[in-house]
């Protein structure tokens, strides 16, 4: 009971930061430039108050919050894999050639994890939704995990002197970690229930993590295109 | 289930990789002016001659001792961030993620320690997290004007 309450807060938490870093941009007008962190904090802002309704209007033991929950997560994993492709895209502003190919992976990778986790699904179908939530996304957290760990060892490579990006980067790192780690442990626990109660607590505190960092990044670090051109 | 348990070692490594990368990020950042120094002053801070001894002379330190310093300049320095010439007397968002890096560098100390391995490296890291909330102190001290009072004299009447 004790870590629901706190997981509540947690939630609650998110919102009011999500929504507070979204108007954040728009008053400041980065709103274009910081495309993949306002693209993902919209998504997350929707997924959460779409959870918080439906919790409030069935309650937290009812089947269709269960279900709403896991596809709006599925929704979620969705745009943050979107998020880092377009930070991707925001390293390689001025190389072409090097987006190309990068795009190329990103596209060979997403279509791998479908056929991956079509190929576990299809042996579960008795239990296509929960093996669904299990294989699919926690593959596509590990995907986001490990494209986002390479995006940051291509900015340590490049020796990038864009500080704000290292640490939204990082903020996304916790996001999939976290979730990532938790499903695993999960799946391998046949959904035990003190698996179950972690997964359900690590996944607001890794999102709660992640919007105290890219709050930090976003109002108190200057990102490249200000510390070339601050006027 | 190899591959789910494969997948849950990397993430946990990750993990605290990212939480570790984005900590010293955060202690990266350069403050103009060694605000710092006052505040060790002030309040007869330890941290900065403990650094001198361990990079400078490599000086072997009593551990008890050692970890005794380190908390109470910890504690010292966190009352300070919430109550020193802070509006809002709360943590900021990077502090929070700080303190709790500090908090996890402690407990891994005590297990280097018991494993004899990168001691100095975990010392240096909580000195490197206990300058940067002198700095943060010091800073915020140095934009209050009291009249012809100096940082010193200001922590004085906390």
């Amino acid at each position: 009971m004790d870590s629901n309450i706190a997981s509540y807060v947690l939630q609650d938490a998110g919102i009011f930061i999500e929504a507070a870093l979204v108007l954040y941009l728009a008053w400041s007008s980065q709103w274009k430039r910081q495309g993949a962190v306002a693209f993902y904090l919209t998504s997350l802002l929707v997924a959460q108050l779409t959870r918080a309704c439906v919790l409030h209007e069935f309650g937290l033991a009812s089947l269709r919050y269960y279900y709403v929950y896991w596809s709006t997560d599925f929704l979620l994993v969705i745009s943050a894999f979107l998020a880092v492709c377009l930070f991707f895209r925001r390293v390689c502003l001025r190389e072409e050639k090097k987006w190309r190919l990068i795009r190329f992976l990103l596209v060979f990778l997403s279509v791998l994890v479908v056929v991956i986790s079509g190929l576990s699904l299809s042996l579960n179908l008795n239990d296509f939704f929960t093996y669904f939530i299990i294989a699919f996304n926690q593959n596509l957290y590990f995907t986001c995990l490990v494209l986002n760990t390479l995006l940051y060892l291509l900015l340590q490579y490049i020796d990038s002197t864009d500080d704000q990006l290292g640490l939204l980067v990082c903020g996304v790192g916790f996001q999939f970690a976290g979730p990532t780690a938790t499903l695993a442990l999960l799946h391998l626990t046949a959904g035990v229930r003190f698996a179950q109660s972690l997964t359900f607590s690590v996944m607001p505190l890794c999102t709660f993590g992640m919007l105290l960092l890219w709050g930090y990044a976003i109002v108190h670090v200057k990102d490249e295109a200000t510390q070339v051109s601050p006027a | 289930m190899i591959l789910a348990a494969l997948i849950l070692t990397i993430s946990t490594a990750m993990f605290f990789f990212y939480f570790q990368v984005a900590c010293q990020k955060i202690l990266g950042r350069q403050f103009n002016g060694g605000y710092f120094q006052s505040i060790v002053n002030a309040n007869r801070l330890e941290f900065p001659s403990l650094r001198k001894s361990l990079e400078e002379f490599g000086a072997p330190v009593d551990y008890p001792r050692l970890r005794m310093m380190l908390k109470c300049d910890f504690l010292a320095l966190t009352y300070l961030l919430k109550n020193a010439a802070n509006v809002n007397r709360r943590y900021s968002n990077e502090e929070w993620l700080l303190i709790l890096y500090f908090r996890w560098q402690f407990l891994s100390l005590a297990v280097r320690r018991l494993l004899k391995v990168g001691e100095k490296k975990a010392i240096l890291r909580l000195i490197s997290v206990l300058q940067y909330f002198a700095n943060v102190v010091g800073q915020r001290v140095n934009k209050v004007r009291f009249g012809n009072l100096s940082a010193a004299d200001y922590l004085l009447n906390l």
